[in-house]
């Protein structure tokens, strides 16, 4: 008996010519309602104030002149100003999601290959001396090295002394849970710790900073998406690979590494995505030399007002990068997608 | 590696509480092919699985080549296996999927492109090398999983059905050819096999399993014809035992509608009686010393004819010559010769000898 379905896919050649006429309208309409707000970025990119508003005009060479004076304006008389944080956001961003997606990578898999049985008696300890140790070093004045090693030695002899009584321990479906629950907070919470900590460091303002915090925020979107790719994957190819001699991380890198390959394109983009468009957090951790463009965008606005010519060029180069990887990526992406719906 | 023995040293699995195979103990000698024979849950993949190194081993000990690689990592016990699913790697072609044990081996180019084209020569793959396994039928993949199994000359090798996605013709096809291969490599084999035909066709020896333990270890004529037990003897053959309840007198069996003599001379209230199928013949209704009933259902195979018969209710199945013409309801009697008789203690199924 075949399958009840609601909806079928059909192919659109094979449709009466209205009812094609129809379907290819309706599409037409929905890509016009997307596409127009990037054609009126990059148009007001090349207007003269004059052609903005009052009334708004359209059509480049009869509606209005276009004029490079905008752009102009951001490359040469701000030169470095723009080309500064344009650079940042792309090493801070590229940097950050290379890193969060090898590590998230190799996390995820382990969680799903790898059968973790952490202690409750071993995670409770160890909650509660990072609680005691914190509280002396801020209302006792002690040192943070002592604090530290006091604490590291007492959560060993606790965990040892009393995990061999009490054996009921979490499993990796926890893990994963916890790791997933780090990104429930809003991120505004934990921004003003995050500025601390770097103050305390002495690394505000710079992209290590930035790195270290999206690499960090973004990683447990990494292990979330990519533990269900490995998770889909035959286990047979990798025993198979482990007779075949090959050792852990080599079936790592040979076997699931590029079976997972639509996955691991579709979470990077995603990462590169957030880590490109993130505004919070370099607010905080940025304010000349790690500048990134989401700020520097936000900034015109602030200071002058909407001058809609200079941030139409900025946003027109801030999401040209990031349009080209999508295009680029474009076949990965629907099959990555799609893995995740459709097994098999 | 030179070919060795594989030893399984009374091994057990346990999950939890639940014990999955006991105390398994089998020495492969090399060269043989020995069969691993049961239904499914049987724990036989997982014997087969424990000395693969896949499954952690909870009693026992397993020994390669004399060499104790209870604790020893997969990939460092010289075995080769070939899975039920072929396990071949789908983003590698034909070539590389058959040379990927010798490049973790780090052996020379050329001599990986020389072993490679040999092997896929052997295994008729000559040609396909440049595909991808999605572009190869069932029957091409079993073969790329065989030619990467035996590229490398492993200490032994280890096969979990490895035929059982094959249709039945190709399967038969294969087998002849699975045999041929391990013959002329000499390398001690462990097949894992759910199908008593290939168990029965393919093994030097057999050993039996049912629900973990260990029924029977033999040659497979010795497991036809002289079953340990009421499991052995209903699992291995086909059509399979019939087998009937009843009790034993001074040594004939009696049954209602049943009184024949056997090879015994004890007692035992409780019973089974076991002959198999080509081993009885149908006799005109009311001959004495036979088990008396009627026909249920005739089937032409081809060389001989199933007759399928009631005897007090029970389904026996006799194989009788294409010949035979007697129509449904017909009453017969069934004569078995006393010496090709088997009982079976029928509460512990153990099975009673002369």
């Amino acid at each position: 008996m075949p399958a009840l379905r609601l909806f079928r896919a059909r192919r659109l050649g094979r449709l009466p010519p209205a009812a094609a006429a129809l379907v290819y309208g309706l599409l037409a309409f929905w890509t016009l309602i997307v596409l127009f707000p990037l054609y009126w970025l990059v148009i007001t990119s090349f207007k003269l104030p004059i052609d903005v508003a009052y009334p708004p005009k359209y059509l480049p060479f009869l509606d209005f002149q276009p004029s490079l004076h905008a752009w102009r304006y951001i490359f040469v008389d701000l030169g470095n100003d723009t080309l500064r944080p344009y650079a940042n956001s792309l090493i801070v961003a590229t940097s950050s999601t290379v890193l969060a997606v090898l590590t998230g990578s190799m996390a995820a898999y382990a969680l799903t290959r790898i059968e973790y049985r952490p202690r409750i008696v071993a995670v409770a300890t160890f909650v509660v001396l990072l609680i005691g140790a914190s509280g002396s070093v801020m209302f006792f004045r002690l040192d943070w090295r002592v604090a530290g090693l006091a604490a590291l030695a007492l959560f060993f002899l606790v965990s040892r002394a009393l995990g061999s009584r009490w054996r009921a321990h979490l499993g990796n479906g926890d893990i994963l849970f916890w790791m997933i629950s780090q990104r429930i907070l809003p991120p505004v919470v934990a921004a003003l710790p995050i500025y601390v900590m770097f103050q305390q460091l002495g690394l505000l303002d710079t992209r290590f900073a930035l790195i270290v915090t999206y690499m960090t925020v973004n990683l447990p979107i990494v292990v979330w998406l990519m533990y269900d790719f490995f998770a889909a994957l035959p286990k047979d190819l990798e025993e198979s690979a482990a007779l075949d001699g090959a050792s852990r991380f080599r079936i790592f890198r040979q076997i699931v590494l590029p079976l997972a390959k639509p996955g691991l394109i579709a979470t990077s983009l995603l990462v590169l995505i957030l880590a490109w468009n993130e505004y919070l957090l370099a607010l905080f951790l940025s304010t000349a030399r790690a500048q990134t463009m989401p700020i520097l965008v936000a900034a015109q606005n602030g200071t002058r007002g909407p001058q809609w010519w200079y941030m139409s060029a900025l946003i027109v180069i801030m999401i040209a990068p990031v349009v080209a990887l999508t295009v680029a990526a474009q076949k990965y992406i629907a099959k990555g997608l799609l893995l995740g719906a459709v097994k098999g | 590696m030179a070919p060795a023995t594989v030893e399984l040293e009374r091994i057990s699995k346990a999950f939890g509480s639940h014990t999955v195979l006991h105390e398994l103990s089998l020495s492969v000698a090399p060269g043989e092919f020995l069969v691993l024979l049961g239904p499914s849950g049987c724990g036989k993949t997982t014997a087969l699985r424990m000395t693969a190194g896949l499954e952690s081993v909870t009693s026992g000990r397993i020994l390669i080549a004399g060499r104790d690689v209870t604790e020893v990592p997969p990939k460092n016990r010289d075995l080769a296996m070939v899975f039920q699913s072929y396990a071949l790697y789908p983003h590698m072609t034909v070539a590389e999927n058959i040379a990927y044990p010798l490049v973790i081996r780090k052996q020379p180019r050329a001599e990986i492109e020389r072993q490679v084209r040999e092997t896929a020569a052997q295994v008729q793959l000559d040609g396909l090398l440049g595909r991808y396994p999605r572009q190869l039928s069932g029957g091409q993949r079993q073969r790329v999983a065989l030619a990467r199994a035996i590229v490398r000359r492993p200490a032994a090798f280890l096969m979990d059905e490895p035929l059982s996605n094959l249709d039945a013709k190709l399967r038969g096809h294969m087998r002849a050819e699975l045999k041929h291969m391990q013959h002329e490599l000499g390398i001690a084999t462990i097949y894992v096999t759910h199908d008593q035909i290939e168990a029965m066709t393919l093994g030097h020896r057999v050993a039996v399993l049912n629900k973990g333990r260990t029924q029977q270890i033999g040659s497979p004529q010795r497991i036809y014809d002289d079953p340990a037990n009421i499991f052995v003897a209903g699992f291995v053959g086909s059509p399979s035992m019939n087998f009937l309840a009843g009790a034993l007198e001074s040594g004939r069996f009696r049954a209602p509608d049943a009184s024949l003599p056997t090879a015994l001379t004890s007692s035992h209230e409780r019973v089974e009686l076991g002959f198999r199928p080509e081993d009885c013949r149908i006799v005109p209704a009311g001959e004495p010393d036979c088990l008396a009933g009627n026909i249920y259902s005739t089937e032409l195979i081809g060389d001989h004819v199933l007759v399928t018969c009631r005897i007090a209710g029970q389904p026996v199945v006799v194989k009788a010559e294409k010949s035979f013409a007697r129509g449904i309801g017909d009453p017969i009697a069934i004569r078995i010769p006393a010496e090709r008789i088997y009982l079976f203690e029928r509460d512990s199924g153990e099975r009673l000898r002369p």
